[in-house]
């Protein structure tokens, strides 16, 4: 009797879960046609257990849980699959049966736990609540109720019987019910589609996946106007997310208490793929929006009536919600991609960024300068210009920064390090038009391509080695987003290129006199566009200086909210995000901030309490200064600025 | 971009020049023996290289031929070969930050005077005695012209072998070429005089020479003025037409504009504009010139504020600003600009201590920098201790305490700095109150940014007695309390009875000004006749008498002027070579009894209130109740001292509740400013 019930239950679940799953298919399949293959769904063992569980693994007590909750789940549905499905009723089967199920309630057990009260103040508030606080009761219900009914030693009395039955009932509704309507259980279909189908494959082969995709500017409507206007992959992967509020904890506009939420922006573009109004979301809202007031569906506009356009405008790009996030979603892209549209179809990018956009299709640079301007500082150092028939080994592009003082000491300091190490290098000089690295970011890809054709065309009338930068944002464009167009170059960072010169060699530096408390502060295009953390401490520690660690740093380092156009867009908020920064620095007791990005300094320096903000380069520059006096205490000559 | 007209680069000539900010040729006085440019020298400009300045050009009036006397200011000797090693230095030096060096070369005709080695006759147009240096002439002959044209093109080669960057030949300050110019002071019927075309003949010659020796690439320039104001002088538009037809020659890259004459006192004085004239007085003259040059056009006069050269430069009045005295008061402008640190400039503010010494033959320093052009010795950028961190009590905020504390503060010490009076500056403030003077508080104002930047800790408005400093437990006591009024060293002034008043009293307004009113000065600086012209400014009838021969008699030669400049337009009553005896009273008026210094006739004089300028004594009250405390009772070691080298005192240790004792500036005895500032420099730069 119980047999039949557990048969009959799991076919008819079965049966369920498909009609749901080809529902929700229906609903990926609105959004525009991506390239795709069957056989990648033999990628996803590896990619759940490797790439995504090396997401999942930074918080080790939701990555054990989940692999008892979900380990135990699969098992005990496979057993079942096999000894009820198929009818074969063995009782070593269900012995296997009962220990899965004991492994899965274990494990949501500690799912409750870790939404209860008990041992935590409070679950914490990047956890949305709703049906989300439902999931450990369901997951009980399941575990419990399927291990009474597969239990082979007793006979359970009736009573017994029918409650376990019902907890069954109510489990199993979780997982075939829930799913194909959207409950908190589709993240297990949709996150392991997701793996397969990921927008960015290449991020599953060991490689950095962090340029933007192209843009067809052949097209009518540019850039996503309306969720079916997404890649059906990219809605597949927006179903995938767990709420988890891992991006939510890590945005920089969020922490700011900007309107920018991550975790909300891809439930309600859930919302909008899936129809309806935003009023079920149990999580933290955008600051100053209320929850409940936005609608969308797959054919709306997203702005404004799913989706506020400040919202998109707050985003900084830091990938610090990519970078958390489990189910490996991409917000970034996501963002960019309505701000195309807002950018190029409406032209509706908000306070000083039409200006500055208007700046660079005019003039190649931010700001309306003279472009030979860009270079005045390099004249009394006595740096060659580049011209094509001038081959140099390093070629130094400086980026817009080269027109801002502050910025500039940081390339003196750079050029006396170059001249040090008996570097064959020289600037572009005038050649040199913005990478189109912040037009991009605001969605003007129009400009972005000109920009960048017109530097490729250039760059092949050169002849050089590799390219050096002080600017991560030049390097990403330059290394990561220039192939798309045909522009392939090794270009490195400052930091990379010294700590190579040091290491090789070629670079000798006495140890640092700068007695003062330091940190270093990652700047996101060096560290999670580009992966590179290692150089700027290895190049501190090579003229002594310790690194104290803020707590956000790394990969996982926190914003300085210069990026992504974000000053221009200038999206108000309670507090500024270079504050929040300053205040990492602060609470470690950090005098010095040392950065490797003019970006970062610019938004530091804004802070007027702060810790000194240096470039590694201006700290390596002082350490090339060997300070000699006849006198005791008396140097007549200076810093590195005084070069 | 910040500052976006200074920091565009610049042309001249084949010279590419990374700014618009240049230091003009200047005479410095430094020159060793011979006229050679010795370490001094060099370290002098090679700060303003480190500074980021874009280009020098030294050797103000650096003579090209032998009948020149050297004597009196020391200049760069280019009449020899000798001098292309040292300057070869020079270039070295400027060109390692990537700054350009330039010399002045000049002849000065009639402009020296001729009694000094060599004991030349002075050559000039005319054979006219210029009045300034008393410089009597003859006639120069044609021969002199050809040789002195070879001079000069052997001046230039002599340059270039050196490596220097370009040539400024000098036609300003009525040297020979404009001695040659001038109506004033050429009144030949031969080629050289007569018509304008004649008269530039001379200058073409030279100039001519001198682009045949160095060739078409180096930078040759020129400086000229723009307005001599002399009714028989040179005007505007003759100038204007000079101008126009050197720059078309394509003999020069560039012509450096002044303004102003110069062979009379009231004429020099313009030259180097103080604080009492306005700022950039001359600039639209120089725009005049641009006008019609085809060669860029270089200008300083008074442009002390980096607003005010961004501002000039972005006008288009000139091309280049030179910024002179403003880099003998702080060589790091461009620096400190670039670094973000405009507010820490030290901004000169036209006292022209620099200027009025050299004058005097004596080398060039700046009231308010102590360690300019003694770079060898003295940190324009004091660097932190790597010792130990000591407590550093200062008493006295007037110029020598605040530079104690902040070159303490520099140091890294823990600094408390008292000042009995609630505003910091002492007898600065007093110097402010003079009319036209009121920027001599720019010295303070910077030393009072400085210790707030440096956090020292200032306790104004707190008289410190020594309890309280002991209580403090101090490593190190600088007491720089400064001076008191110096009006009871003769009774029968009758100070005490109040017969006579202060000048400090008028000056605080302590004291009512009266109607009729005689200053006695005895001290002939700034002090007396800045209250002279307080007073007379307020309405007062004022006669001033010194026993010096000539009132303000220990000013220099371009501050001198502008006090006469105001003495008689106010009718102030100049009587010099006189001593105050003694006061009386008489009814409600006082009778001065005065005494001639070469006759002992006496003299009376009925006023109404008598001021009695006569400098100070040092305030040593405090001093003497530290000193036996004191480790080293209160004693500098001066031979350490003048070595620049760190007292003795300081090695060694202190015991729990000892502490050395020093004193700067007028509590030792009486100084000016600049030597209150550098006893402090000196120092305390070794805590």
């Amino acid at each position: 009797m119980l047999n039949y019930f557990i048969t009959a239950l799991f076919w008819l679940a079965t049966f369920i879960l498909l009609v749901g799953l080809w529902r929700r298919a229906q609903l990926w399949r609105n959004g525009q046609a991506a390239e795709w293959k069957l056989t990648q769904l033999f990628t996803i063992p590896k990619r759940y257990f490797v790439d995504l569980h090396h997401v999942v693994a930074r918080e080790p007590y939701i990555a054990r849980t989940h692999v008892a909750t979900a380990g135990g789940a699969v098992a005990a549905i496979a057993l079942v699959a096999i000894n009820y499905g198929l009818m074969l009723y063995s009782t070593m089967l269900n012995w296997a049966i009962v220990i899965a199920t004991c492994i899965m309630f274990i494990g949501a057990f500690f799912v409750w736990l870790r939404r209860t009260s008990l041992i935590t103040n409070q679950p914490p508030s990047r956890l949305s609540k709703g049906n989300w606080s439902r999931l450990p009761y369901s997951l009980l219900a399941f575990s419990l109720g399927l291990l009474l009914l597969t239990l082979p030693i007793t006979t359970l009395s009736n009573s017994i019987a029918v409650i376990a039955a019902l907890l069954l009932l109510a489990g199993s509704a979780e997982l075939a019910l829930g799913i194909g309507m959207g409950g908190p259980m589709k993240h297990a279909i949709a996150g392991l589609l997701h793996l397969a189908f990921h927008p960015r494959q290449e991020r599953f082969n060991d490689q950095l996946s962090t340029a933007l995709k192209p843009l067809n500017l052949q097209e009518k409507e540019f850039g996503i106007n309306k969720p079916s206007d997404f890649n059906w992959n990219q809605l597949l992967g927006f179903d995938a997310c767990v709420q988890c509020g891992k991006c939510e904890a890590a945005c920089p506009a969020f922490a700011a208490g900007q309107p920018l939420n991550p975790k909300k922006l891809i439930q309600d573009l859930v919302v909008g793929l899936s129809s309806g109004t935003d009023a079920s979301f149990a999580g933290s809202p955008y600051a100053g929006i209320p929850v409940g007031t936005h609608a969308g569906s797959p054919n709306q506009a997203i702005v404004p009536a799913l989706i506020e356009a400040q919202t998109l405008w707050a985003c900084t790009t830091c990938r610090a919600c990519v970078q958390e996030c489990p189910m490996l979603i991409e917000h970034v892209d996501a963002i960019v991609g309505m701000r195309r549209n807002l950018t190029l179809t409406q032209g509706s990018a908000p306070n000083k960024a039409p200006q500055l956009l208007e700046n660079l299709r005019q003039t190649a640079n931010q700001n309306g300068e003279d472009n030979l301007a860009r270079y005045y500082w390099a004249i009394d150092l006595d740096v060659k210009t580049i011209s094509p028939i001038t081959p140099v080994d390093v070629l130094l592009v400086a980026g817009e920064g080269a027109f801002d003082m502050r910025y500039q000491r940081t390339l003196r300091a750079l050029v006396k390090l170059l001249k040090a190490a008996k570097v064959d290098f020289a600037v572009m000089g005038a050649l040199e038009n913005d990478t189109g690295d912040t037009a991009r970011r605001l969605g003007d890809e129009a400009t972005f391509q000109m920009l960048a054709k017109r530097n490729i065309a250039n760059f092949n009338t050169l002849k050089f080695k590799r390219i050096l930068t002080a600017d991560p944002h030049v390097l990403h464009c330059l290394k990561n987003e220039y192939p798309a167009f045909g522009g392939h170059y090794e270009v490195l960072h400052h930091s990379t290129f010294l700590a190579q010169l040091v290491a090789n060699g070629a670079l000798k530096l006495s140890k640092s006199t700068e007695t003062r408390k330091l940190t270093y502060h990652d700047p996101c295009y060096l560290a999670r566009y580009n992966n590179e953390t290692k150089s700027p401490r290895a190049l501190l520690k090579s003229i002594g200086l310790r690194v104290n660690e803020m707590e956000r740093s790394g990969l996982r380092g926190r914003c300085c909210g210069g990026g992504g156009g974000a000053p221009l867009t200038d999206i108000a908020g309670k507090q500024r995000i270079p504050d929040i920064r300053i205040a990492d620095a602060r609470s470690i007791g950090a005098e010095v901030v040392a950065v490797a990005c003019p970006q970062c300094t610019a938004m530091l320096e804004g802070v007027i309490e702060r810790p000194e903000v240096l470039d590694i380069a201006e700290l390596l520059a002082a350490s090339l200064v060997v300070a000699s006096s006849a006198v005791t205490g008396l140097v007549i000559e200076s810093t590195v600025v005084a070069a | 971009m910040q500052y976006p007209h200074i920091f565009t680069p610049m042309t001249i000539g084949k010279l590419l020049l990374p700014n618009r900010i240049y230091s003009t040729a200047h005479a410095e006085v430094y020159a060793e023996s011979g006229g050679m440019p010795g370490e001094r020298y060099i370290k002098y400009y090679e700060e303003k290289a480190k500074g980021g300045l874009g280009m020098a050009i030294c050797g103000g009036s650096s003579p090209v031929s032998l009948d020149v006397p050297q004597g009196a200011w020391k200049p760069v000797n280019l009449t020899t070969d000798l001098v292309i090693e040292p300057l070869a230095k020079l270039a070295e030096a400027m060109h390692k930050h990537g700054s350009k060096i330039m010399i002045q070369a000049t002849h000065m005709g009639r402009r020296s005077a001729f009694a000094g080695d060599p004991w030349p006759h002075l050559v000039s147009p005319s054979g006219i005695r210029e009045p300034v240096h008393r410089g009597n002439a003859k006639t120069i002959e044609i021969e002199e012209i050809t040789r002195i044209i070879g001079d000069f093109a052997k001046a230039a080669k002599r340059v270039q072998a050196a490596g220097l960057d370009g040539i400024e030949i000098s036609a300003a300050h009525q040297h020979l070429i404009d001695q040659f110019w001038s109506p004033r002071t050429n009144q030949r019927n031969d080629e050289y005089g007569g018509s304008l075309q004649n008269r530039m003949r001379f200058g073409l010659q030279v100039l001519q020479a001198v682009r045949d020796a160095v060739g078409a690439d180096f930078c040759v320039g020129m400086r000229m003025c723009a307005d001599e104001f002399y009714d028989d002088g040179l005007d505007h538009p003759t100038l204007k037409e000079i101008a126009a037809t050197y720059s078309q020659t394509g003999l020069i890259d560039f012509i450096s504009v002044i303004g102003s004459g110069a062979d009379t006192h009231n004429k020099v004085t313009n030259c180097m504009p103080s604080m009492a004239l306005p700022p950039e007085p001359f600039v639209n003259l120089a725009a005049g010139i641009k006008s019609v040059s085809s060669v860029p056009i270089l200008h300083a006069q008074g442009i002390r504020d980096i607003t005010q050269a961004e501002r000039i430069l972005a006008g288009g009045l000139v091309d280049m600003v030179g910024m002179t005295r403003a880099h003998i008061a702080d060589p790091h402008i461009i620096l400190k600009i670039r670094d973000g640190r405009e507010d820490e400039i030290r901004q000169c503010v036209g006292a022209n201590y620099c200027i009025d010494r050299q004058y005097l033959g004596q080398d060039v320093l700046c009231v308010q920098n102590a360690a300019t052009s003694r770079e060898s010795t003295m940190p324009h950028k004091v660097i932190k201790s790597t010792g130990l961190k000591r407590k550093v009590v200062v008493v006295g905020a007037g110029p020598a305490g605040l530079e104690a504390a902040r070159v303490a503060a520099e140091r890294g010490h823990e600094v408390i700095l008292f000042e009995k009076n609630t505003t910091v500056g002492g007898q600065v403030n007093l110097a402010a109150k003079a009319p036209q003077r009121e920027q001599m508080a720019g010295i303070i104002r910077w030393l009072d940014m400085q210790t707030k930047r440096l956090k020292v800790d200032r306790r104004l408005g707190v008289a410190a007695d020594a309890g309280m400093i002991l209580a403090e437990k101090p490593s190190i006591v600088v007491i720089a309390t400064g001076g008191l009024s110096n009006t009871e060293q003769v009774p029968a002034w009758g100070v005490d009875k109040g017969l006579a008043v202060s000048a400090w009293d008028i000056l605080t307004e302590k004291v009512a000004l009266k109607k009729n009113v005689l200053l006695y000065d005895t001290i002939g600086t700034h002090a007396g006749f800045g209250t002279a012209d307080f007073m007379a400014s307020r309405g007062s009838q004022v006669e001033i008498v010194t026993p010096d021969v000539k009132v303000a008699d220990d000013v220099g030669g371009t501050t001198f002027p502008i006090f006469y400049r105001r003495l008689y337009a106010q009718g102030m009553i100049a009587t010099p070579n006189y001593w105050l005896d003694s006061v009386y009273p008489e009814g409600d008026k006082k009778i001065a009894v005065l005494r001639n210094e070469y006759t002992e006739v006496l003299e009376e004089r009925e006023v109404d209130q008598v001021v009695i300028e006569n400098g100070i004594t040092p305030n040593t009250a405090l001093y003497w109740t530290l000193k036996d405390h004191s480790k080293n009772h209160g004693q500098t070691d001066i031979s350490t001292l003048f070595e620049a080298k760190p007292q003795p005192a300081l090695a060694e240790k202190l015991a729990e509740g000892e502490f050395l004792l020093f004193r700067v500036g007028d509590c030792v005895s009486q100084h000016n400013i600049h030597g209150a500032i550098y006893d402090a420099l000196r120092l305390c730069k070794d805590f």
